[in-house]
């Protein structure tokens, strides 16, 4: 019997120091959990039955309430999305000004919630888009109010997000209102985040929007973080302790977005741009719509989509007014929104929650 | 595994590991996470005290390593523990087995913890340590939940006659 223990045991610290070293175990984890990670989507079965049942039996004021209401959220979210296209374009014009790299879109696809990590004290959840849907190590996911994590392990059909709020996340963050970089820690709290060595006289206060500078290379640039909570100056302290408080709802949001960005180079934009105006023409295309015409398609894949066409080149844009295909007609090629097709150079959707930041020109840059 | 063909109605056993395994990755309320009782720990417990030919360190490997691929751990970390638990259950067998109830709780929360502890040492290895000791408590809620468990299991072992 002790024999067998220390077999065993030998075996599982070997397992250990193998799956932490190398990737030697990552196939065989992923076949393993083709299978078993079922057991999350079974034990969240249960909840899902629940709501299923409820919106058979709710009753019909109130559903007439909430579609009262999502409909002027929708209304709200549309006025603010005619100014977003204003803004994108000029935006992408004041770029074009300063040489600098054009904004990017990303396009989004919806994931949902299936299960919660079991323990306690790291913040993790498994959603059910995986490797197979086309996500990647590294992926962003944001909720509808700001960014949520980063995808750090993938399945085949379902993938574990490490939640910003987890003590060994670290995001880099900007302040929305100067631009004023730090780093958000996570603490282990799903209300806080804490910015690491800010100096004690920094221009950082209570309210401030901490937004996603986008310097670590892994999160794109401008989406929401945290709003700061407090700021303490403790003059026994070398740097000021500042708490902020996640936008995102981490622990009660179901439906994620996970943020696919847009890793060509300039140049392939500009080409694959002019390919698919070429395409649009080609076709017979629509009447050409000026870029700042906001079209608003609901698709199941793509959320929020508004196609505002900041045309995704500098050397592109001028000529062309970034045309965007008509809202009804015949489907040119290029428009579907599908992840898995790179060359499709229709403007990517962007989500609803990113406000029209103006990020400063030195942190643009995201390829 | 080991033994399987000797023992009738084994697959019994094979579906409480299974409901044991939903049972560690359910959803629970937050304040409860920190609480969640070990229940493969103690379905092994119970298997390897009844039927220590057919349940043994092998089986608790396989387990520890289902329970590493849902929990994301690092693959063996729980697969040792496990082996662990169910090896001092299997040295202590003879005694336990006598043991009054409250006796076997005590003993089992002795285990747990132990267990429990080469956990957090683990966990801190890989970078993430716990800040507190919070993690005892699963095993002092499995403990107090042993006497349930262990009288469900045996009016299922009597009722199917497992052996």
């Amino acid at each position: 019997m002790g024999v067998r223990l220390l077999v065993l045991a030998v075996l599982s610290v070997a397992l250990m120091v193998v799956d932490a070293r190398f990737d030697l175990l990552k196939p065989a984890r992923k076949q393993a959990s083709l299978v078993l990670m079922d057991a999350y989507w079974i034990t969240d079965l249960p909840g899902r039955l629940w709501e299923g049942i409820a919106s058979q039996f709710g009753s019909r004021t109130e559903l007439v309430a909430e579609n009262e209401k999502l409909k002027t959220e929708n209304l709200l979210y549309q006025g603010r999305m005619q100014k977003l296209a204003a803004l994108t374009e000029q935006n992408v014009r004041l770029r074009e000004l300063l040489n600098s790299s054009a904004l990017v879109n990303e396009k989004v696809e919806v994931a949902e919630l299936i299960g919660m990590d079991p323990n306690p004290f790291t913040h993790r959840i498994i959603i059910n888009k995986g490797e197979r849907d086309g996500v990647v190590l590294g992926q962003p996911v944001l909720d509808a109010r700001g960014l949520m994590g980063q995808v750090v392990e993938l399945m085949p059909y379902t993938s574990r997000v490490l939640l910003l709020t987890d003590t060994t996340h670290s995001i880099p963050v900007q302040v929305n209102r100067n631009g004023l970089r730090a780093i958000a820690s996570g603490t282990g709290n799903p209300e806080r985040l804490e910015l690491r060595h800010v100096a004690d006289t920094a221009d950082i206060k209570e309210g401030d929007l901490l937004v996603s500078s986008g310097l670590g290379q892994r999160f794109p640039a401008g989406y929401p973080v945290a709003t700061v909570k407090e700021v303490i100056h403790d003059s026994g302290q070398p740097f000021a302790i500042v708490r902020a408080v996640p936008t995102a709802a981490l622990n009660r949001s179901r439906y994620l977005l996970l943020v696919f960005s847009d890793n060509r180079t300039a140049e392939e934009r500009a080409n694959d741009a002019a390919q698919a105006q070429e395409n649009l023409d080609a076709f017979g295309g629509g009447p050409i719509i000026p870029a700042t015409v906001p079209k608003t398609v609901t698709s199941p894949a793509v959320a929020p989509a508004n196609a505002t066409p900041a045309a995704p080149a500098a050397n592109a844009a001028p000529t062309q007014p970034a045309a965007s295909k008509p809202p009804a007609a015949a489907k040119p090629p290029a428009a579907t929104p599908a992840a898995s097709k790179p060359p499709a150079a229709q403007p990517a959707a962007r989500p609803a929650a990113k406000p029209p930041v103006s990020a400063p020109a030195t942190t643009g840059r995201q390829e | 595994m080991v033994g399987a063909t000797a023992s009738r109605n084994g697959w019994i056993v094979w579906l409480t590991f299974l409901v044991g395994l939903l049972l560690s990755v359910s959803p629970l309320p937050i304040f409860m996470e920190i609480l969640r009782p070990l229940w493969l720990a103690l379905l092994l417990t119970f298997w390897a005290l009844y039927m220590p030919h057919t349940v043994g360190m092998v089986t608790a490997f396989c387990l520890g390593l289902a329970e590493d691929v849902l929990q994301g751990d690092l693959f063996g970390q729980n697969a040792l523990i496990l082996t662990l638990i169910t090896f001092l259950v299997l040295s202590l067998q003879q005694r336990l087995r006598m043991f009054p109830m409250w006796q076997q709780c005590l003993v089992i929360l002795v285990i747990f913890g132990l267990a429990q502890l080469v956990q957090l040492w683990l966990s801190a290895l890989t970078g993430n340590r716990q800040p507190t000791l919070a993690l005892v408590l699963p095993a002092l809620v499995s403990a107090l939940l042993w006497p349930w468990v262990s009288f469900a299991l045996r009016g299922l072992r009597r009722r199917y006659k497992i052996n």
